[in-house]
């Protein structure tokens, strides 16, 4: 299989790649790691007149620690997410999302950017980085401006970023005191395959009970979701009748839809499944 | 475009005229003649077309070519001395860790990067790194004594050296 004839542009700064994508429109695209964007051109189901690297903009592949957290800039790699003594350190539950996409290949060569900027709905990165509070950096024609993670998916492979406007970096607040998070992948297929959801629980707790609960899942709608309205679980010690509570919010804010790894009733029953496991896990840590 | 890509492949330094649109994978096997860089699935899910970035393993399937420009690549032509077999191919022909061998290249490259990275692997760890690669003799069980007998290779030379 080869892939149809295009230019590679190789921008050396930011302001030069938003000129290059500007300047091109629909018939350019920016390459991040390319495990997705190069796929689909060698299947010639997509097709770009012009990729624009961002491997070649220095700086773009760090992880940076900061007063309030940590910033990652979208060239990272997974496997580096993967083992990131700085990502492990701080946030174990997105070194564990990320440790398990596809196969040790494939980690490093994709990128974080890439993969938030795809916006595919079952991937395993986004419900551990919309439990942490994540916030996006985008850089355009309009200059740079921050984008919550929470607004970030608009649909299907849809982002809130504008036409020629580029992920810069994630950054992934500190978390509170007594605060941990985990994330569970289901698989109904083979371990290396995307999985048929993903949820990711937050737990910050005060003197024994929940202060904030916050729960998020992959593969159960067009986008990964943030679930809305779990206050009610505040003050509270996460016994059955608050998880019941939480396991009916959760199946009123998801829309799955039957693919390869499932049908609609079974996501909807694994999403109860899954959700109760990583809220006991979180609960139970001490 | 066509464009001039510098870079090390088998610790040799080589130039390349690629197209943009190329993959490692071809400039590796069409101008290189590098048979052993195989490509089964195309998408990185199988693991044939595997080769070491600068130690690392990828897939060639779907690397740009242009990407690879000043970068050192290792195939398995590049493991062994041209004649004797490398430790890790040794171990897989000891425990007939192949059949048809179309995968073995590939498996033999990320056997290599695996024990450079983790030298004293668990049992998981190598069915974890290792599961990217496809087999389709099914022959995982002697691949996975393959790895074991390799380590011992390795720390033995090691030893004596």
């Amino acid at each position: 299989m080869t892939i149809r004839s295009f230019d590679l542009l190789q921008p050396r700064s930011l302001p030069e790649a938003v000129e290059m994508l500007a300047k091109h429109g629909d018939d350019a695209r920016a390459l991040g790691g390319g495990t997705t964007l190069i796929i689909l051109m060698k299947q010639r189901a997509l097709y770009y007149r012009y990729l624009v690297d961002l491997q070649t903009i220095p700086g773009l592949a760090d992880i940076k620690s900061e007063a309030d957290g940590v910033r990652v800039g979208a060239l990272v790699t997974h496997r580096t997410m993967e083992q990131s003594a700085v990502i492990r350190q701080a946030f174990p539950v997105v070194a564990e999302a990320f440790s398990h996409i596809g196969n040790v290949r494939v980690r490093q060569t994709a990128s974080v950017g890439g993969n938030l900027a795809h916006a595919d709905y079952r991937l395993d990165p986004p419900p551990a980085l919309l439990v942490l509070g994540a916030e996006i950096t985008a850089f355009g024609p309009k200059g740079l401006r921050t984008i919550p993670l929470k607004d970030f998916f608009r649909d299907m492979y849809e982002t809130a970023l504008e036409p020629g406007e580029l992920l810069v970096d994630v950054k992934i607040p500190s978390l509170p005191a007594n605060s941990r998070a985990v994330y569970l992948r289901y698989t109904a297929l083979s371990a290396n395959d995307w999985p048929c959801l993903g949820v990711a629980a937050y737990l910050t707790k005060e003197n024994g009970r929940c202060k904030e609960l916050r729960v998020a899942l992959g593969g159960v709608a067009a986008t990964p979701l943030l679930m809305d309205g779990l206050e009610f679980a505040n003050d509270q010690s996460l016994d059955s009748d608050v998880i019941d509570k939480l396991l009916e919010k959760v199946d009123e804010q998801i829309s799955p839809f039957a693919d390869l790894r499932g049908s609609e009733w079974y996501k909807r029953r694994m999403a109860r499944v899954f959700v109760k496991k990583a809220v006991e896990q979180v609960k139970s840590w001490q | 475009m066509k464009r001039e890509i510098a870079l090390k492949v088998n610790q040799r330094d080589e130039t390349l005229l690629v197209d943009d649109a190329d993959t490692l994978l071809d400039a590796l096997r069409d101008r290189l003649k590098l048979w052993s860089v195989r490509e089964s699935c195309g998408v990185g899910a199988c693991g044939s077309c595997t080769v070491l970035f600068d130690g690392k393993p990828v897939s060639s399937c779907f690397l740009l070519a242009a990407r690879a420009a000043g970068h050192e690549i290792t195939t398995l032509e590049g493991l062994g001395d041209g004649h004797a077999l490398h430790s890790i191919q040794e171990a897989f022909v000891e425990e007939r860790a192949l059949q048809c061998a179309y995968c073995t290249p590939g498996f033999v490259l990320t056997v290599k990067a695996f024990l450079d990275e983790y030298p004293h692997p668990s049992d998981e760890e190598i069915r974890d790194y290792l599961s990217g690669n496809l087999c389709r003799c099914a022959g995982y069980a002697d691949i996975f004594r393959a790895v074991r007998a390799a380590q011992r290779k390795v720390e033995e030379s090691k030893r004596k050296s």
